[in-house]
């Protein structure tokens, strides 16, 4: 397997994206820059000579679509008529599942978006990543640049580098990732992967399914009744689209209290959970954004198992396959039903 | 605590106004006996029943909720009851997963010519969710 290349890679993005902007083919371009710390941040576009500033390395893990998604809500100002080119977005592998699925919901016109699809090998940990920052001396930490070579991370800086493993490093969505090259895309750019031959066996479920059910609530129950209801999770999901969203309305019901308990929090995050049914990707963004560290993957991925080994159902692959709940067979196993 | 034997658990219904509505109504007609613990919302199809309802019903107290539609092939808007079957079954698994007893939530089959079967049901299902006792997970009482 060669070494992945990200400097070559990050050429390849900004050349693609100059193009773009220079034939005027899209109206925007959104992609990663550099944070003001080790973490690449988002960035959105309008001039071919501003392509210099997207990157491309491991820090890179915001699924932009939710930024594609925001730029397609925009309105146009009263009197002037829409921008209907379309919107370049860069994607890593997994984000362009979760654009097969806004594609799917048509909430995003194919035609309307042009993606730059990212042979992915994984991205790092945030949280992670400031633990190995203690390595690092406090005044370079802003400085430091990821980087991965030969299942490494290495953290350079000014005053040298530091060489990390990968499993202490990387996000644990990256480890069950069966998705290192993109679904759907106009260009693909990265080094080659060759894509892991077993599929997500779903093993960081077992633990907890392996527990009694009292214990299993002791364990929701404690996560649940930290929340604090910020809704970051739902703010960056990029499939929680809704206009009105139902947490938020007031009439003709209103669904959920505003006081943050167990009884409201349980019922947020069970109807959340039951919204991304058959849809969520597993892009990690509701749990990387959660102030309070509740597992919120693992009731994404339980349902995700579920609806795979019940209805066949595996989301972000296929534009053309029908939505879960949109569709049905005859033959759905109904063996608790009376 | 209220004795086991003193407790009388709430039970929420959704019921198709098709088949499970009718059928409950000629269990009434046919003067067929079955517990009063159930509570009857009537929607137009099983169909309609958002996992949303069932998660608030919960929340508002209930002990169990069961939602009852058309036989699968029977429904009046041609699928509404396929749709039902995979919301509701993977609301069942969740419901397991966070450590709920999936047993508090029931789906079933009722046509209008099946009075006997709703009174078997709600009686069946009425003993399973007293055997549970109070639903406190949900409701925010005390586990």
């Amino acid at each position: 397997m060669t070494e992945y290349d990200y400097a070559a890679t990050t050429e390849e993005i900004r050349q693609t994206a100059r193009k773009w902007l220079k034939e005027g083919t899209v109206r925007m371009v959104i992609g990663y820059t550099g944070g003001t710390g080790p973490m690449a941040r988002p960035i959105v576009i309008f001039k071919p000579e501003e392509a210099d500033q997207l990157v491309w390395d491991p820090t890179c893990i915001d699924n932009l679509s939710r930024v594609l998604v925001a730029e397609i809500k925009v309105k146009p100002p009263r009197g002037q008529k829409p921008d209907t080119r379309p919107i370049g977005v860069v994607l890593k592998a997994c984000d362009t599942k979760s654009v097969v699925e806004l594609i799917k919901e048509n909430i995003v016109q194919r035609e309307r978006v042009k993606i730059i699809g990212i042979r992915s090998p994984g991205s790092v940990d945030p949280a992670k990543l400031d633990v190995a920052l203690r390595q690092v001396p406090v005044k370079e930490r802003k400085n430091v640049q990821v980087t991965m070579k030969g299942g490494q991370f290495i953290l350079d800086h000014p005053g040298g580098s530091v060489t990390v493993p990968e499993a202490d490093l990387i996000a644990t969505k990256c480890q069950v990732c069966v998705t290192h090259n993109p679904v759907i895309s106009e260009v693909v750019v990265g080094t080659d992967i060759p894509e892991p031959v077993q599929a997500d066996k779903f093993a960081d479920l077992e633990e907890l399914e392996a527990m009694p059910p009292e214990k299993r609530w002791a364990f929701w129950q404690d996560h649940m009744a930290r929340c604090v209801r910020c809704y970051a999770c739902k703010s960056a999901c990029s499939l929680c689209y809704c206009e009105e969203c139902v947490f938020e309305r007031e009439k003709p019901y209103r669904w959920i209290e505003k006081s943050v308990n167990l009884k409201e929090n349980a019922f947020y995050h069970l109807v959340r959970a039951m919204h991304l049914a058959g849809r969520c990707v597993d892009c990690g963004e509701c749990e990387r954004s959660c102030p309070v560290a509740i597992p919120l993957r693992h009731l994404n991925r339980y349902l995700q198992k579920r609806s795979k080994e019940r209805f066949k159902v595996f989301p972000g692959m296929n534009v053309e396959a029908a939505a879960m709940f949109g569709s049905y067979d005859v033959d759905d196993p109904q063996g608790e039903i009376w | 605590m209220a004795d086991k034997a003193d407790f009388e658990p709430k039970i929420v219904g959704f019921l198709c106004n098709w088949c499970s509505y009718t059928g409950a109504d000629l269990a009434g007609t046919s003067r067929l006996q079955y517990p009063p613990n159930i509570r009857i919302i009537k929607v137009m199809c099983s169909g309609r029943v958002n996992p949303q309802f069932v998660l608030k019903a919960f929340q508002e107290g209930a002990d169990g909720v069961l939602v009852s539609g058309c036989h699968p092939g029977d429904c009046h808007y041609h699928s509404g009851n396929y749709h039902a079957r995979r919301k509701l079954t993977l609301l069942r698994d969740l419901l397991d997963f966070v450590g709920v007893n999936p047993d508090r939530f029931q789906i079933s089959w009722v046509s209008a010519s099946e009075g006997l079967k709703w009174a078997d049901v709600v009686t069946r299902f009425t003993e399973q969710v007293r055997e549970l006792g109070p639903q406190e997970q949900l409701s925010g009482g005390e586990a």
